[in-house]
């Protein structure tokens, strides 16, 4: 599980990536304008999943959260393309006596605390900051928008086999103290850049 | 160590080892048995836990949807050689991942079953939910073969037969050793007995070796030996007494049988002197008035003639009187030697010499079969001539003398007889028939000393047999007799 | 009397009984020339020519011996084992008298070496048996 196996992944995710775009630009020059909403959808219905799933897997250290039953929060930075999902698949749930919320920010600026932040955001100019906000406050930085993870954000979504695959930036993720499960890293893409 | 093994040891040490043998078989039967029951539990046991680390494994993979990790995962399981087929389902119970050994082609159930592991023939698996934090995410199928068990019940086996080979050659050598102490004392005790018992010798005593039952044994062993040594010399002194007894006993035996032989030579020798003597005058009698008669004649009348012939005729009688009290009386004393005679053979010389006796008379005597007998040649020879000249005698009036002798068999005896055509006699004097000197005729009808069958009698009843006679007046008599009570077969025997 | 050629010898102490059997002898011309002796010692003076009959020529043995067993003084058994052990008296054939067949003393005879037995008296019929089983057959022709 190791350096064949991580560019046997880029090079499909390469032209996987490739074809899915494809897909897309075809979909979209075929039909509506506006992308299909089942179709988005279904896609982050499954992030929606997965963010989720992240609490199962990642530890964050003590101080992360203010006290043991502080809210573990998920943050949305920049527009929501969850839509109702994330807050159906974290409803009522709590990891370790903290309740599962879910937020959504404009603005870094605007989180007070939060332990999950998925990274809707596309210019990556502003990336440089959220990733030292995250490394300093112990935040899981999830992106899914191409080179995230390269950029140092910690998780990255990209897609692969019509499936949504998980890429780690390990060092990012040691920064932020988080310890990320051996069982999740295994799926995972490393990243050590 | 060991000079032989005798009965006693063996036995001692086939107890041991059966003993141990069986109290190592029952054991190790007796673990089998548990391990063998308990195996199942054991093995459900180490399927579930091997259930639950793959399950636990397989979460992540589940939860992100990866069925490559999970199959990669699974697919670890060809480490373990029994498990045979292994599945993830997910939440919806849809198979996301599997595992499936080479050799197994049985397909997956298509939807998860109950949570649980079960036995079946020759499989066993079940189903294990997959759960991450407090939420299942699916279920993992696990299946796998009992070869595992029956490797294990071998292995079992394998050393619970070792154990016992080792153990038995331990309970060998040990009860080899061991057994002396029981042994050894019982074997001296042999010993001595042994000793005892070949030599005669009562002075010997056992050796007490030890304390206990053995110990027992001894003493009183060795307390026996001193009361037979006691009673032997009791019974020595009254045996001697008995001897000594004896010898008095012997002696005076011997001196009466000393005087018996006397007495008996003394008649002996008076009866011969006695006939010898009787004898001689009787000679000159007979032998003078021969001559008168023979040489005188011319001179004598009739009367004087017939005067001659009484006094002839009365000495010869003299003459057969003495012969036959002789004879009767000899019978007493003598001893019968008694062999395989053939009767046969006597009765026809016999018969030919008393034929000849007889002279030109018409004779017809016919001779039946004649068994052998067991008896003494002379005396019977003397029984044959009797009766045989009686019978001729008897019918020396008839034109013809027949004279019938055979034998036949009643009752398991043999029975010889002599029948005649004869004078026969009034059976109401049977009585008188075998008396000495009676005689159921005169002189005039027949001479004769009225010895001649009671001497018959006395050498039938000397063999141990006996004598009778069936008549009728005029017409004949028939004489039977049996020898010894010995029967025909029991002769037959003896010629064989 | 010296006699030349004795035929029979009879040595029988009981005269009655000699003269019968002398008479029976004669009269059936069985021997003509027949001694009687009337005791063991004149029969063994007799046979080896001593006492009363020194000078007699012995070297004429008689034909045959009757001898009477049962005798006074010497007994006959006596004269019988005396002739029976001279090497030069032994050939003459000795026949003992006897009064009965059951008598004892046949067998002592016999193992004397007495030749045969009559039992008495001496008649005809048995004396010329007795000499023709001994092969003195010629004493049995008649003779003038």
């Amino acid at each position: 599980m190791s350096v064949l196996k991580i560019t046997k992944y880029l090079k499909a995710g390469r032209s996987k990536a490739n074809l899915w775009l494809m897909l897309v630009a075809v979909l979209l020059s075929f039909g509506a304008s506006a992308p299909r909403q089942d179709e988005i959808t279904k896609e982050y219905q499954v992030k929606a999943v997965f963010l989720y799933n992240f609490t199962q897997f990642i530890e964050w250290p003590p101080d992360a959260f203010a006290q043991p039953d502080a809210p573990l929060v998920i943050g949305i930075l920049g527009p929501d393309p969850f839509g109702k999902y994330l807050d159906e698949t974290v409803q009522g749930e709590k990891i370790d006596g903290h309740p599962l919320v879910v937020q959504r920010f404009h603005t870094l600026a605007e989180i007070a605390h939060c332990q999950i932040l998925f990274v809707n955001r596309d210019e990556k100019s502003e990336w440089k900051q959220i990733f030292d906000y995250a490394k300093a406050q112990h935040v899981l930085t999830v992106g899914d928008v191409t080179n995230f993870s390269k950029q140092g954000g910690m998780i990255r979504f990209f897609p692969e086999d019509n499936k949504i695959r998980i890429r780690i930036n390990l060092t990012s993720v040691k920064n932020a103290e988080l310890k990320v499960s051996s069982k999740l890293l295994r799926l995972a893409e490393i990243v050590e850049p | 160590m060991l000079r032989r093994n005798t009965p006693i040891q063996q036995k001692l040490m086939k107890v041991i080892m059966l003993t141990s043998g069986a109290v190592l078989l029952l054991t190790c039967s007796s673990f089998f048995a548990y391990e063998f029951v308990t195996f199942r539990q054991s093995s459900m046991r180490e399927l579930s836990t091997l259930g639950e680390i793959i399950a636990t494994n397989s979460t992540a993979a589940l939860a992100f949807d990866d069925s490559t990790a999970a199959n990669e995962i699974l697919s670890a399981l060809k480490a373990e050689r029994h498990i045979v087929a292994a599945g993830v389902y997910d939440a919806d119970g849809k198979l996301f991942s599997y595992y499936r050994a080479s050799r197994n082609q049985t397909p997956f159930p298509t939807v998860p079953e109950a949570d649980g592991y079960q036995f079946a023939a020759a499989y066993f698996g079940g189903y294990q939910p997959i759960v991450q934090g407090d939420k299942r995410l699916g279920t993992l199928y696990l299946k796998s073969d009992t070869g595992a068990m029956y490797e294990r019940l071998k292995l079992y086996g394998t050393i619970a037969l070792l154990v016992v080979a080792l153990s038995f050659l331990l309970a060998y050598l040990l009860s080899r050793n061991l057994q002396h102490g029981i042994t050894t004392p019982i074997l001296a005790l042999t010993e001595t007995a042994k000793a005892v018992s070949d030599r005669h010798d009562y002075s010997v005593r056992a050796v007490k070796q030890v304390d206990n039952e053995v110990g027992v044994l001894t003493d009183a062993f060795n307390h026996m030996l001193t009361r037979i040594q006691e009673q032997n010399l009791a019974l020595n002194e009254s045996s001697a007494k008995i001897v000594a007894f004896n010898q008095r006993l012997e002696q005076r035996v011997a001196e009466r049988t000393a005087e018996l032989e006397a007495s008996n030579k003394e008649l002996e020798s008076f009866s011969y002197s006695v006939s010898h003597d009787l004898r001689a005058p009787i000679r000159s009698i007979h032998g003078y008035g021969n001559i008168l008669k023979e040489e005188y004649a011319s001179v004598f009348d009739a009367e004087a003639l017939r005067l001659i012939q009484t006094i002839l005729r009365n000495s010869k009688r003299m003459g057969q009187l003495i012969d036959d009290l002789l004879a009767f009386s000899r019978l007493g004393r003598k001893e019968l030697m008694r062999f395989d005679v053939s009767v046969q053979d006597i009765v026809q010389i016999i018969v030919e010499e008393q034929k000849s006796i007889e002279g030109d008379r018409p004779l017809e005597i016919k001779i039946e079969k004649l068994p052998n007998a067991f008896a003494d040649l002379t005396t019977l020879r003397q029984v044959w001539i009797n009766l045989v000249s009686n019978a001729l005698k008897y019918s020396r009036d008839r034109e013809r003398s027949i004279v019938e002798i055979g034998s036949f068999e009643k009752d398991g005896a043999l029975i010889y007889y002599i029948k005649d055509n004869g004078a026969g006699f009034d059976m109401k004097y049977y009585d008188k028939l075998f008396g000495v000197f009676q005689r159921l005729h005169s002189q005039k009808e027949f001479e004769g000393t009225g010895v001649g069958l009671a001497i018959v009698q006395r050498i039938i009843a000397k063999h141990g047999g006996k004598i009778w006679a069936e008549a009728k007046l005029n017409e004949g008599a028939t004489f039977y007799f049996t020898l010894s009570g010995m029967s025909s077969s029991a002769v037959a025997v003896n010629e064989n | 009397m010296i006699h030349q050629e004795v035929e029979v010898l009879i040595v029988e102490d009981n005269d009655e009984d000699a003269e019968l059997a002398i008479r029976a002898l004669k009269k059936h011309r069985l021997a003509n020339n027949v001694v009687h002796l009337s005791d063991g010692e004149q029969a063994l003076d007799f046979i080896f020519g001593r006492g009363n009959y020194l000078g007699r020529v012995i070297s004429q043995l008689p034909k045959v011996i009757l001898l009477d067993i049962k005798m006074p003084k010497v007994s006959g058994l006596q004269v019988l084992q005396a002739v029976k052990s001279d090497p030069q008296m032994k050939v003459i054939p000795v026949v003992i008298l006897t009064s009965s067949e059951e008598d004892p003393d046949i067998r002592k005879a016999y193992e004397l070496g007495a030749n045969s037995y009559i039992v008495k008296p001496v008649e005809f019929d048995n004396f010329s048996k007795t000499v023709a089983d001994l092969g003195l057959y010629w004493m049995v022709v008649n003779r003038i």
